[in-house]
């Protein structure tokens, strides 16, 4: 709020954390859909994915820095925007999807058909490695991310609009179209789909699920990765730290959709960031993790198939 | 530190006593080495009298407490908490604020007689008189193991329905809001500043001070006797049930374990470790934070726990001691001795290494390599078995049945089992159709019927595995319908599987062990006290197992250390027998019991079960091959789709059209 700006009424401030909410939660839905990808597939849940999203933050901040961009003063416009934006989205992408599949390769598929735990400790430990690489190698400090979109911003009422704003929205939804367009529309997707229904019949009937596991996780990953250029963009700061936090809170969105659903993870993630903003404006933001993680347990205890999640088939 | 201390002596011995040790029974063997492990560990302050290392050396200890206790909710009972330093919080706390200057309530006479007790003091501050809390540590020990199981309960509740990794997440879920908490109530805990005046410890007027020597001995004390208590609840009916539940879960509530129960109170007992433990590490430090219960530490413990080896008592110690001398110790001297090497070469990165905040980076490592090369971990819980002498392996088929076997008590006119109207859904499906049957006491009953006919459902509703719809069942003259498995067990049912669900990674002795839980009594308390009557009913289930186990001759006997994984496929399915004679049945329900069997192994099985039969127990049994059923059955039961269409002798139903059209129309032969 600025000075001489009109005092903002109670109306007011909820609906500007409905917009806020709404930005955090269309990354929470990118970052989930990773989770639900792989959970679909493997019903393995993958802590890696937090940090494959902190890293690849921190590619994306090495990818504008590379442009020669850096902070928040040097503003771009135009073709020079928009080039930037697609080659830092591009680079964190395949980092992102490139570093999944690596973890897939190297220490999840010699665990395939283990029983029990194995493979989901496994993924602890890899998020451990790459949260400590980071940590040793660039430091514990936050880093300030560069950051070429100009300023601006739209007043509608009491309600401010920003150009960021507008920017993740537009991203989020452009790759959640295309891939649900992938699921649905093309021949790998339907493997996809197969897998996840029976991974053995799909397998019988000619599924390559290597391949298919491999896909899950790349797609999974290469949104992390562009969830991590937003959320660069939009607190313009990274840290080894942040995947943490935000693993935790785009997972309680997976499974508040219903874990192994996509449209699933793609609410949860809005009602996430929803109720993150608007918890911390009603109660209190030093709560606001009690609220997620109280959600994330109800939810498992009570509906553990989540809002759109089909009942899980127990094998006999 | 202890840890060193045990690593050489186990290496001498391994040189130079090497070969008088061998004529040394491997019990004998343990002993000395428990042995040499105590008197090293109690030496170690008096040869080390280097105060830091000392003090390193008992945190080291209470970690080792740690891995015991997730040990027992992870390794023992197989339920993988990610959120085990809530647990070790909530004792921490619970001593913190019992005996420190944090909650100062007003004084009234209320706190009177607490004064006398020596549990309060009286301040006088310039507002008026406040209370101090100054609860014995001694006391507060139990105390707060008491609160961290009420804790585990409370947490434990609502996940017992959770599949393993939903289970993972809802305690880690736990474990991060504990620790917030902690930090948004600073009138208990002070918040993010921590804890003021925690007291230490008074012993007969000793004050503990700050000096490391006593909390090592006491930290040495907690783990000799958590160690003790594993040891005691794994090798007992207790900790057997556990780890039933944690091979097969269905199997584990078909033989009589109440599954509830027995996670709740895994988790109760682990919670309650963490609950001491917290308690002395709180007491040593003299305060508490939030940072120290986050979920890096619960990581920690959980390395800790992989990398000793799952399920393994003396693994888990070996494990939280190495990583914490590793911590400690080793890679700061390895920092030093790089430092130095650079300065001699002259590199000057070399000269600012510091490799012990890469321990984070080692414990990650950790985890991945042993779950990729060693996921039993360094000290195996399982113990490898000798090869069986040839003598050992070779078996004969025989026709005779059981020859040793005593006879059942049960008499009864009325019809043992009697099913009406009983009829069970699944979503739109309808498995079973108001069918009726009837087992009379001391026959064989066979159900037959092409797959998907609802045979092993009927099974199944009996035993409270699958709820059922609409219909009644008695057994016994009393209503089962509403029962839960293991209760279904008490009642007088023991039921096989028409797959094998055995315990795998138990032995086949433990296997049949774990079938007589419902005909053994003892408890937690019993297990750990382990007192004469304990050790008896545990010795006379021991015999009377084997004595199961013999009924097969050579088969399974000399086996009878080996896991039932490693076991051939037709020995599984007599294991899988042995285990439900083992809780003394009534009624045995044996699904398929031939599948899969060579035609003299076939014939040896029948006669075997006929024999059962002789004796006085009453069998209902699903058989595909007729031949066995003629020879068995007094009575044949058919479904199809889910409804009985035929009912008789197996003479009857052979000739019944019915029979012939949903059934023998698909398959040719007739024996």
């Amino acid at each position: 709020m600025n000075r001489g700006a009109p005092a903002v009424s109670e109306y007011g401030v909820l609906l500007q954390q409905v917009i806020n909410g709404l930005s955090l939660g269309a990354m929470y839905a990118l970052l989930a859909l990773g989770f639900t990808l792989v959970y679909g597939i493997l019903e393995l849940i993958n802590f890696a994915h937090f940090n494959v999203f902190m890293v690849s933050s921190f590619v994306g901040m090495w990818a504008l820095q590379l442009l020669g961009i850096s902070g928040q003063g040097q503003v771009l416009t135009g073709f020079a925007l928009a080039g930037a934006l697609v080659f830092a989205f591009v680079a964190t992408m395949l980092a992102g999807g490139v570093l999944g599949v690596a973890i897939e390769r190297l220490s999840l598929r010699p665990l395939r058909g283990v029983p029990g735990t194995a493979a989901m400790i496994t993924t602890i430990g890899v998020s451990y490695i790459l949260f400590n690489i980071i940590l040793l190698t660039v430091g514990a400090g936050s880093e300030n991310y560069p950051n070429p979109l100009p300023v601006v911003r739209w007043q509608f009422g009491e309600v401010t609009l920003e150009l960021k704003t507008l920017l993740i929205w537009g991203v989020a939804t452009v790759l959640m179209i295309a891939l649900h367009l992938f699921v649905n529309r093309t021949r790998l997707g339907k493997a996809m789909r197969a897998t996840a229904q029976d991974a053995e019949a799909a397998q019988m009937m000619g599924v390559d699920v290597d391949r298919v596991v491999v896909t899950a996780f790349f797609l999974g990953s290469a949104l992390a990765g562009a969830a991590a250029l937003i959320f660069g963009l939009y607190y313009n700061y990274t840290s080894f730290i942040i995947g943490y936090t935000a693993g935790l809170r785009a997972f309680t969105a997976a499974v508040l959709g219903g874990i192994g659903s996509v449209p699933g993870a793609m609410v949860g993630g809005v009602l996430i960031g929803l109720i993150e903003t608007l918890g911390g404006q009603l109660i209190a933001v030093r709560w606001t993790d009690v609220i997620i993680f109280s959600i994330l347990i109800l939810v498992l205890v009570f509906v553990p198939t989540g809002l759109f999640g089909r009942a899980v088939p127990t094998k006999s | 530190m202890a840890g060193v201390g045990v690593s050489k002596a186990a290496r001498g011995y391994g040189f130079s006593l090497a070969r008088p040790l061998a004529r040394v029974s491997p019990r004998a063997r343990a002993r000395l080495a428990v042995f040499g492990v105590t008197a090293a560990a109690l030496l170690f302050p008096l040869v080390n009298q280097n105060d830091a290392d000392i003090d390193s050396a008992a945190n080291a200890l209470a970690f080792a407490a740690l891995a015991l206790g997730l040990n027992i909710v992870v390794g023992f009972a197989g339920l993988l908490d990610l959120g085990y330093a809530a647990f070790f919080a909530i004792g921490a706390y619970t001593y913190g604020a019992a005996s420190s200057w944090q909650l100062q309530p007003v004084w009234g006479g209320f706190w009177e007689p607490f004064q006398w007790l020596e549990l309060v003091t009286r301040f006088h501050t310039a507002g008026g008189d406040v209370v101090h809390f100054q609860v014995s540590f001694w006391l507060m020990l139990p105390v707060a193991a008491g609160v961290a199981a009420f804790f585990g309960v409370l947490f434990g509740a609502p996940t017992l329905r959770l599949k393993g990794d939903y289970l993972a997440i809802v305690t880690l879920g736990f474990g991060e809001i504990v620790p917030i908490v902690a930090r948004n109530i600073p009138s208990v805990t002070n918040g993010a500043m921590g804890l003021n005046g925690v007291a230490a410890p008074r012993f007969f007027g000793f004050d503990f001070g700050i000096d490391a020597t006593p909390y090592y001995y006491v930290g040495l004390a907690l783990v000799a006797f958590l160690i003790l208590t594993s040891q005691r609840l794994k090798d007992s009916r207790i900790g057997r049930a556990w780890m039933a539940i944690r091979e097969d879960e269905v199997a584990a509530m078909a033989m009589g374990v109440d599954r509830v129960r027995y996670k709740l109170l895994a988790f109760a007992i682990g919670a309650a470790f963490a609950g001491a433990t917290g308690t002395f590490y709180v007491a040593k430090l003299q305060t508490a934070t939030p940072e120290m219960f986050m979920f890096p530490v619960s990581v920690m413990i959980l390395v800790m726990v992989v990398f000793g080896g799952i399920g393994s008592v003396w693994g888990v110690v070996v494990g939280a001691l190495l990583l914490q001398i590793l911590q400690s110790w080793f890679l700061e001297d390895l920092s030093g001795w790089l430092h130095s090497l650079g300065r001699l070469v002259g590199v000057d990165w070399l000269q600012h290494v510091e490799l012990a905040s890469s321990i984070e980076l080692i414990f990650g490592l950790i985890l991945v390599l042993m779950m990729l090369y060693r996921r039993q971990g360094l000290i195996p819980a399982t113990r490898r078995t000798r090869t069986l002498s040839l003598d050992e392996q070779t078996v004969q088929p025989a026709r005779s049945g059981f020859t040793d076997l005593a006879a059942t008590d049960h008499v009864s006119p009325l019809p043992l089992l009697e099913i009406s109207a009983l009829t069970v859904r699944f979503g739109g499906l309808v498995a079973l159709q108001s069918v009726e049957l009837s087992v009379p006491a001391h026959s064989v009953v066979a159900v037959i019927g092409p797959n998907g006919s609802g045979k092993s459902t009927l099974f199944n509703a009996i035993t409270g595995l699958v709820p059922t719809d609409q219909g009644t069942i008695r057994f016994a003259g009393a209503e089962i319908g509403r029962l839960r498995p293991h209760q279904v067990l008490e009642r007088g049912i023991a039921r096989t599987f028409q797959n094998i669900r055995l315990f795998p990674n138990l032995s086949v002795l433990e296997n049949i062990m774990v079938g007589m839980h419902a005909r053994l009594a003892t408890g937690p308390v019993g297990a750990v006290l382990r007192l004469s009557a304990t050790r008896g009913e545990e010795a006379a289930a021991r015999e009377r197992a084997l004595e199961i186990l013999s009924l097969f001759g050579n088969r399974l006997l000399p086996r009878a250390e080996h896991p039932a994984a490693s076991l051939s496929y037709a020995n599984r399915r007599r294991t899988e027998i042995a285990r439900a004679l083992a809780a003394q049945p009534k009624l045995l329900m044996l699904d398929e019991p031939t599948a899969g069997m060579n035609p003299a192994e076939t014939l040896e099985l029948a006669d075997q079960i006929k024999s059962l039969n002789r004796q006085g127990l009453t069998i209902l049994l699903i058989e595909h091959k007729l031949d066995v059923v003629a020879m068995l059955a007094d009575k044949v039961v058919v479904l199809d789709h889910g409804e009985k269409i035929a009912e008789g002798t197996p003479a009857a139903v052979r000739r019944d059209e019915e029979v012939i059209r949903a059934y023998l129309g698909r398959s040719a032969v007739f024996a």
